[in-house]
C-alpha cells in the first residue's frame, strides 16, 4: 500500500507546474520543456487541438444556420459574452457562457473568458506592440501606482526572443515611443491610410500612422515551418482557429512545441483551487486541482509554480490560497492582492468619409486590420489636464453599396451590381487607465462555484481621467480628420463596460517594495519566491499597447530566471 | 462479397428513402403546419406559401434561380424564429396575416393569384407606408399597417441577406473566397 502511495505521489510530482495554457502559460510550457524540465500544464477547460478542434474553420457563410448571428435566446441568456465583438456563431464555442461561470459584479464589468487549451490566444485581436520606457517610467514620472521594477532594457531582448518565434509582422518605424522589433514584412497600408499617414507626418511631427504590428506570418521563417505553421492566407477568419497556423496561438505554436519535447503533461479539465504552501519549508509545494469531470480533488507537486490563469483568475487563485502564514491570500503581506486592477479605455470611436482616391479600392483582406497610431499625448512631458494618453487604430475601406429600393427583377439585378462609394475611415481609442486601490477584485465569503471555489467579486469603474482622455481623443482626432480633408466626421461614445476591452490587468502588481507590491522584478512573489506570476495580473500600469506580447516576453524572461535559480538550487 | 452487395443495396435504399423524405413535406404535407420546425412562430402551411410567393416576388427566377428555388422564405422564417425579439416576431406574424386582406382591398384579388407585376406594385405600396406615430393614432387599420410594414421590412432584408449569402450566389455569381491569399490596398477601382 505504502508503495502505491509513494508511486502516486511520484506520478504527481513535476519540476514545474504551469497554471493556464493561454498565450503566457503556453510560453512557460515551451520554455521549461525545451530545457528538459518535466512540466505539468493545467488547463481548466477542454482540450482544443490545433486544426482538429476548429469545427467552423472551413465553413462558408451559408453553412451557418443564422449566417453567423447569435440567436436571440442566446443573447438573453448570455448578455455579457454577447457584448464581445468577436462572439459569433463561428467562434462561440471558444467563449465562456455567462451562466456556466458566474461572478459578482459590484459594478458593471464584462469579464470575457476562454476556458480551453489555448485560452484566449485562439480569439485574440493579434495586435502586438512593444512597450517603451515612456510606459515603464509612467507611474514614477506621473506619480500613480508604484514604480515598475524593470525598464525597457530588461525586457527588450525577451521581446526579440518571443517575436522571432511567434512571428510578428511590422515595419521598422524608428519611433522612440513604440520600439521596433524582430519583424516579418508588414502588411501595407492602403491608399487612404497611407495618405493620412503622410499627411500627419507633415502636419503633426510627433503623430504617426504605422502599419499595425500583428502576430501573423506575412512571410514565415524556418522556425515557423518547424512549428508546422505556414504563411497567413489573409482569410481574416482567425477567431475560428487557423488551419494554416497563420497567426500565433498557443494551440498552433507553443503547446505543440512543448508536446514534442516529451516533457509536457497537459491536463485539461483541471481547475486549480489553490496553491499549497508549506510553512516549514517556507515555500509553495504544489497545487490543489479539482478534476471537473470527476470532481475529485488531486494534489500535484513541483519545485516551481507559474501562475498564468489570466489576470483575474490568477488573482482568484492567489486569494484562495490560504494558510496560517498567508491568511489573506498567498504572498499577500501588503494587503494589496486583488487591488489596483486596471484595464484599457475603449469607449470612443470616430468615423468619416474621404472623397479622394476614387481610382483605388482594396482587394483581398488585411489581417493587420490597417493602421495604428501610437500614443502622442503626454509622451515627453505632461501637457494636458489628464494623465497619460491613448493609442488608436486607424483604418480605411472603400464602401460598396447596392440599390435595394426596388422589387422583382429590378431588385435582383441591382443586388448583384455593387456600386463603389467613398472611402470610409474609422478609428478606435485605446486609452491607458490609472490603477487605483478601489478598483479591485475579492472573493465572496459564501457563494461558491460548481467546484467549491469562491465566486469572484469585481468592483471596477471608469474615472474622471478616462472621461477627459476620451474628450481629448474626440477633439484631436476630429481636428486631424478635418485637416486631412475627411468629411462627415462623427464621434461615437461607445457605452462598453470595463472588461469589454479584454485587457484587464494588475491585482498582483510588480514593484521593488514588498510593502506596496506583490511581485519582484523577476515576477516572483516577494514572500514566496517559487511562485511566479507572468500574465496580466503582474502589470503595475497598463500602457496603451495591446498587452499580450508583453506577457509573452515577461514569461520567457521569468522562466529563464527560474531555471537558472533552480540550477543554483536557489529554488 | 455478398455482404458488400447488400451494403450497396442498403445504401441505395437509404438514399431513396432520404430523397423521398426530403420531397415529402413539399408535396404531401397535410398537417397544415409550416414545413420547418419553428420554436416561436405559429405559421400555417398557407401562410408559409404566402411568404414563399412574397419572397419570390422580391427576388424572382430569371436566367438564374429566384427566392422560391433557393427556399429563401424558409431562411426568413428561421431567422425570424431564432434571431428576432418577441415583439418583432409578433409584428411579423400579424403583418403576414394582414397581407391577404390588404391585397384584396388594394388590388381586388388574392395575393397569390395576382400577376407578378401586381404583386410587385403592392409590395412597393407596403414599402411606402410611413412608420409615423401619427399613423398609429388612427386605430386598428393603422396598427395593421404598422405590422404589415414591419413584417415587410424584415422579410425583405432577410430575403436579400439569404439571397446574397446563398450557396448559389456565393459560388456562381459573387464568389466568396474562403482563402483569398492576398491583400492589395491600391487595387484599381
Amino acid at each position: 500500500m505504502a508503495n502505491i502511495a509513494v508511486d502516486s505521489i511520484k506520478d504527481r510530482t513535476f519540476d514545474v507546474i504551469v497554471i493556464g495554457s493561454g498565450a503566457s502559460g503556453g510560453w512557460a510550457a515551451k520554455e521549461f520543456t525545451e530545457k528538459g524540465l518535466k512540466t505539468l500544464v493545467l488547463e481548466r477547460g477542454r482540450q482544443v487541438e490545433h486544426v482538429k478542434d476548429y469545427p467552423t474553420t472551413n465553413m462558408y457563410p451559408y453553412e451557418f444556420p443564422h449566417r453567423n448571428e447569435m440567436p436571440y435566446a442566446d443573447k438573453q441568456k448570455n448578455p455579457i459574452v454577447n457584448r464581445c465583438y468577436n462572439y459569433h456563431e463561428e467562434s462561440q464555442h471558444f467563449f465562456v457562457k455567462d451562466d456556466e461561470h458566474p461572478y459578482i459584479q459590484d459594478k458593471d464589468f464584462d469579464w470575457i473568458r476562454g476556458y480551453q487549451v489555448g485560452g484566449k490566444s485562439l480569439i485574440w485581436a493579434r495586435q502586438t506592440q512593444r512597450w517603451s520606457d515612456f510606459d515603464f517610467e509612467g507611474p514614477a514620472r506621473d506619480g500613480f501606482a508604484v514604480d515598475w521594477p524593470i525598464r525597457y532594457k530588461d525586457i527588450a531582448p525577451w521581446y526579440s526572443y518571443v517575436e522571432k518565434f511567434a512571428g510578428i509582422s511590422g515595419n521598422k518605424d524608428g519611433l522612440a515611443e513604440l520600439p521596433d522589433g524582430e519583424f516579418l514584412p508588414a502588411f501595407p497600408l492602403n491608399a487612404t491610410e497611407d495618405y493620412f499617414s503622410k499627411f500627419l507626418k507633415e502636419k503633426y511631427p510627433n503623430r504617426h500612422v504605422i502599419s499595425a504590428r500583428c502576430a501573423h506570418l506575412s512571410v514565415p521563417n524556418q522556425i515557423h515551418f518547424d512549428q508546422g505553421r505556414v504563411q497567413c492566407q489573409k482569410r481574416v477568419l482567425c477567431q475560428r482557429g487557423c488551419p494554416f497556423g497563420g497567426y500565433f496561438s498557443s494551440n498552433a505554436s507553443t503547446i505543440p512545441w512543448a508536446e514534442k519535447t516529451g516533457n509536457m503533461t497537459l491536463r485539461p479539465f483541471s481547475v486549480v483551487h489553490s496553491i499549497l504552501y508549506d510553512e516549514e519549508k517556507g515555500k509553495a509545494t504544489g497545487v490543489n486541482v479539482i478534476d471537473t469531470n470527476t470532481k475529485e480533488l488531486i494534489e500535484f507537486y513541483a519545485r516551481v509554480i507559474f501562475v498564468n490563469a489570466a489576470a483575474l483568475n490568477t488573482n482568484l487563485i492567489l486569494l484562495n490560497s490560504i494558510s496560517d502564514r498567508f491568511p489573506e491570500g498567498l504572498g499577500n503581506d501588503s494587503g494589496l492582492l486583488g487591488k489596483y486592477v486596471a484595464f484599457h479605455n475603449y469607449t470612443a470611436t470616430i468615423s468619416a468619409e474621404y472623397e479622394g482616391f476614387k481610382e483605388y479600392k482594396t482587394d483581398g483582406r488585411n489581417p493587420a486590420g490597417g493602421g495604428y497610431i501610437p500614443r502622442f499625448r503626454n509622451v515627453y512631458k505632461q501637457e494636458t489636464d489628464f494623465l497619460r494618453g491613448y493609442a488608436a487604430g486607424f483604418s480605411a475601406r472603400r464602401t460598396e453599396v447596392s440599390e435595394t429600393n426596388g422589387v422583382g427583377e429590378d431588385l435582383k439585378a441591382h443586388l448583384l451590381k455593387k456600386e463603389l462609394g467613398p472611402w470610409r475611415v474609422g478609428s478606435h481609442m485605446m486609452g491607458e487607465t490609472i490603477p487605483k486601490v478601489e478598483n479591485h477584485v475579492r472573493l465572496d465569503e459564501e457563494k461558491k462555484d460548481a467546484w467549491g471555489v469562491p465566486l469572484l467579486h469585481i468592483d471596477i469603474a471608469y474615472d474622471d481621467n478616462d472621461e477627459k482622455l476620451r474628450q481629448d481623443y474626440f477633439d484631436q482626432m476630429s481636428e486631424m480628420f478635418d485637416a486631412a480633408g475627411f468629411k462627415n466626421i462623427q464621434t461615437h461614445k461607445d457605452p462598453r463596460r470595463p472588461g469589454n476591452d479584454i485587457h484587464e490587468m494588475g491585482g498582483v502588481r510588480m514593484g521593488t517594495d514588498p510593502k506596496t507590491s506583490l511581485l519582484n522584478k523577476w515576477h516572483q512573489l516577494h514572500a514566496c519566491k517559487n511562485v511566479f506570476v507572468t500574465d496580466g495580473a503582474s502589470m503595475t500600469s497598463t500602457g496603451t499597447q495591446n498587452p499580450t506580447l508583453t506577457y509573452m516576453a515577461f514569461t520567457a524572461r521569468a522562466a529563464d530566471y527560474a531555471m537558472n535559480a533552480m540550477k543554483k538550487n536557489e529554488l | 462479397m455478398n455482404s458488400f452487395i447488400n451494403r450497396r443495396a442498403a445504401l441505395r435504399n437509404l438514399v431513396i428513402i432520404a430523397g423521398g423524405a426530403m420531397i415529402l413535406p413539399a408535396c404531401y404535407r397535410k398537417s397544415g403546419k409550416a414545413s420547418i420546425e419553428l420554436n416561436n412562430l405559429q405559421i400555417t402551411e398557407d401562410e408559409e406559401s404566402l411568404l414563399e410567393t412574397l419572397a419570390d416576388t422580391l427576388i424572382p427566377k430569371t436566367d438564374t434561380p429566384g427566392a422560391k428555388e433557393l427556399k429563401l422564405h424558409l431562411f426568413v422564417l428561421k431567422m425570424v424564429d431564432d434571431c428576432y425579439k418577441p415583439e418583432d416576431q409578433d409584428q411579423f406574424t400579424k403583418g403576414l396575416r394582414a397581407l391577404p386582406s390588404f391585397a384584396k382591398s388594394t388590388i381586388g384579388k388574392d395575393f397569390v393569384n395576382a400577376s407578378a407585376k401586381e404583386r410587385g406594385q403592392l409590395l412597393l405600396k407596403i414599402q411606402d407606408i410611413k412608420d409615423t406615430e401619427e399613423a398609429t393614432e388612427k386605430g386598428q387599420e393603422a396598427g395593421d399597417d404598422k405590422s404589415l410594414k414591419r413584417f415587410y421590412d424584415i422579410t425583405k432584408s432577410k430575403t436579400i441577406q439569404g439571397y446574397l449569402n446563398s450557396k448559389y450566389v456565393m459560388t456562381n455569381l459573387v464568389k466568396y473566397e474562403l482563402v483569398p491569399g492576398r491583400y492589395n490596398g491600391y487595387f484599381p477601382a
